[in-house]
């Protein structure tokens, strides 16, 4: 009887470039490895003010230390990655509250979506520089990724109910419940206990708790189609 | 900016690539160490190790924060024992609980045997690593040959088996258990607290924050004499990536069966 796959849930926010890398990992692998990816978009300044933690990049430092390490990581795991021309005020000013909203509806009403939108607002803002917070910046990523101009304006509009914010309040507290002070956060479910992991380099180690195989970021049956 | 000491093998080994590893009693347990200790003869590499002191990186590094949040030349004076700074992520209580999950993870991923201290907080922020990277400077100046494995023995025992490592007695053993002479090890440790080891405990961790490190482990690879910076042990497969050598996991094969 074959096993049943893993549960595993990956808290991430489009602010976040480190939970863009993880996403994109995590795809690749939802078809190579024995688990079940679960979406779970989450506010990570939501997180922040739980943890008391903040932003790295506001340590000078760790700012400039990141710069760098993302145009590394950028071509090593193949994600297009451009870091914003005014990356202070896009992270801290601008924030993520209604593309997070608006990813929330959707895992709502389209589930099946949610990948696609995803990577189309990191796209947006982590590779073209370009808004992720005003509606027309939303609504161009959404139909980028599938949607129809009718569907996006509804998703959009429910995007402000109480609904929405509560769920995606909800999704954040369970991230929080789990430990989380930033994110990309993954929890894997496995033997009743849940394991819990922060960032994206640390998939190596991930697979060897599953008991899989790490490829590397771009695994045989991905390369050629990025 | 490479000391002289770069320049030189660089000018030896025009091929291969220098890489330092600035380290010390850490929290990861020196896991890129150990990592790189595994592959320093299987890649084209030479590791040279640099006894520095972390609480000194992650003063000056907040230090630098708050300069530039209130401007002015303020300069608190470095603490002499442990970690401690506005960012010092034992504050955030959750990041504590979350690296004890994730030390216990990682060790058996990498094959190191960690256990957390009972008392982490006081571990790494009451005592601190002073003495025990003083001595580390020491061993580095006079018998370089044995720094790994003296400092594999100083983390055997706090991150290992949660023993001191603070007061000379407990480096003492370390010295000893490493294969040094009870009389090796006392003239070290008499020569730890001289100006010299003091100034070159000073003179590494100045280089490693010049480097741009904000805490430790801290890899330094020169390749194309441009250096490299890379911060803690999850950087090694990039690295290898970048060194265009092949990454075989934590425990690459050559060593597998010897652990």
């Amino acid at each position: 009887m074959a096993n049943l796959p893993r549960k595993l849930e990956l808290f991430y926010d489009v602010l976040s470039p480190y939970s863009w890398l993880g996403f994109e990992l995590l795809c690749r692998y939802q078809n190579i490895w024995n688990i079940n990816l679960q979406l779970r978009p989450s506010f990570i300044a939501g997180i922040m003010k739980d943890s008391g933690n903040k932003p790295p990049a506001l340590v000078p430092r760790k700012g400039k230390y990141m710069m760098m390490d993302l145009q590394h990581l950028k071509n090593f795991y193949q994600v297009p990655i451009r870091i914003p021309k005014d990356f202070l005020t896009v992270i801290l000013e601008k924030g993520s509250l209604n593309a997070m909203r608006f990813l929330t509806a959707v895992n709502m009403e389209k589930p099946e979506m949610l990948e696609n939108v995803s990577r189309e607002l990191w796209m947006r803002i982590w590779s073209r520089d370009e808004d992720i917070t005003e509606p027309q910046s939303i609504l161009a990523a959404a139909e980028k990724a599938g949607l129809s101009k009718e569907q996006a304006k509804s998703l959009l509009e429910n995007s402000s109910t109480d609904k929405v914010k509560n769920k995606l309040k909800e999704t954040t507290s369970a991230a929080c419940n789990y430990g989380a002070f930033g994110l990309p956060t993954i929890v894997v479910h496995m033997d009743n206990k849940p394991c819990v992991i922060f960032g994206s380099d640390r998939m190596e180690m991930l697979a060897y708790l599953l008991g899989e195989q790490w490829q590397g970021p771009v695994p045989s049956a991905v390369k050629g189609k990025l | 900016m490479p000391s002289s000491e770069d320049q030189e093998f660089s000018c030896f080994k025009p091929l291969s690539t220098v890489l330092k590893s600035l380290h010390t009693a850490h929290r990861r347990f020196g896991l890129p160490w150990q990592i790189l200790c595994r592959y320093q003869n299987i890649w084209n590499i030479s590791l040279q190790l640099r006894p520095s002191f972390l609480a000194a990186i992650i003063m000056d590094s907040d230090m630098e924060e708050y300069r530039e949040k209130v401007g002015g030349d303020q300069r608190i004076q470095v603490p002499t024992k442990g970690i401690y700074g506005f960012n010092s992520y034992l504050e955030k209580l959750r990041k504590q609980e979350y690296m004890k999950n994730e030390l216990q993870y990682l060790g058996k991923f990498c094959q190191v045997p960690i256990e957390i201290p009972r008392d982490l907080r006081g571990v790494l922020i009451d005592k601190g690593s002073l003495n025990a990277m003083r001595f580390l400077t020491s061993v580095h100046i006079e018998y370089p040959e044995m720094l790994e494995k003296v400092s594999r023995e100083l983390w055997m025992r706090i991150w290992s088996r949660d023993e001191d490592i603070t007061e000379p007695w407990s480096i003492q053993a370390a010295a000893e258990e490493a294969g040094f002479s009870r009389k090796q090890a006392m003239s070290l440790l008499k020569k730890s607290s001289t100006e010299e080891v003091k100034n070159k405990l000073r003179e590494n961790t100045n280089t490693a924050y010049k480097y741009g490190a904000f805490g430790l482990p801290t890899i330094v690879a020169h390749m194309d004499t441009k250096p490299c910076v890379f911060f803690s042990s999850d950087r090694i497969e990039l690295l290898a990536h970048l060194l265009g050598e092949q990454w075989q996991g934590p425990v690459p094969q050559a060593l597998k069966g010897k652990l």
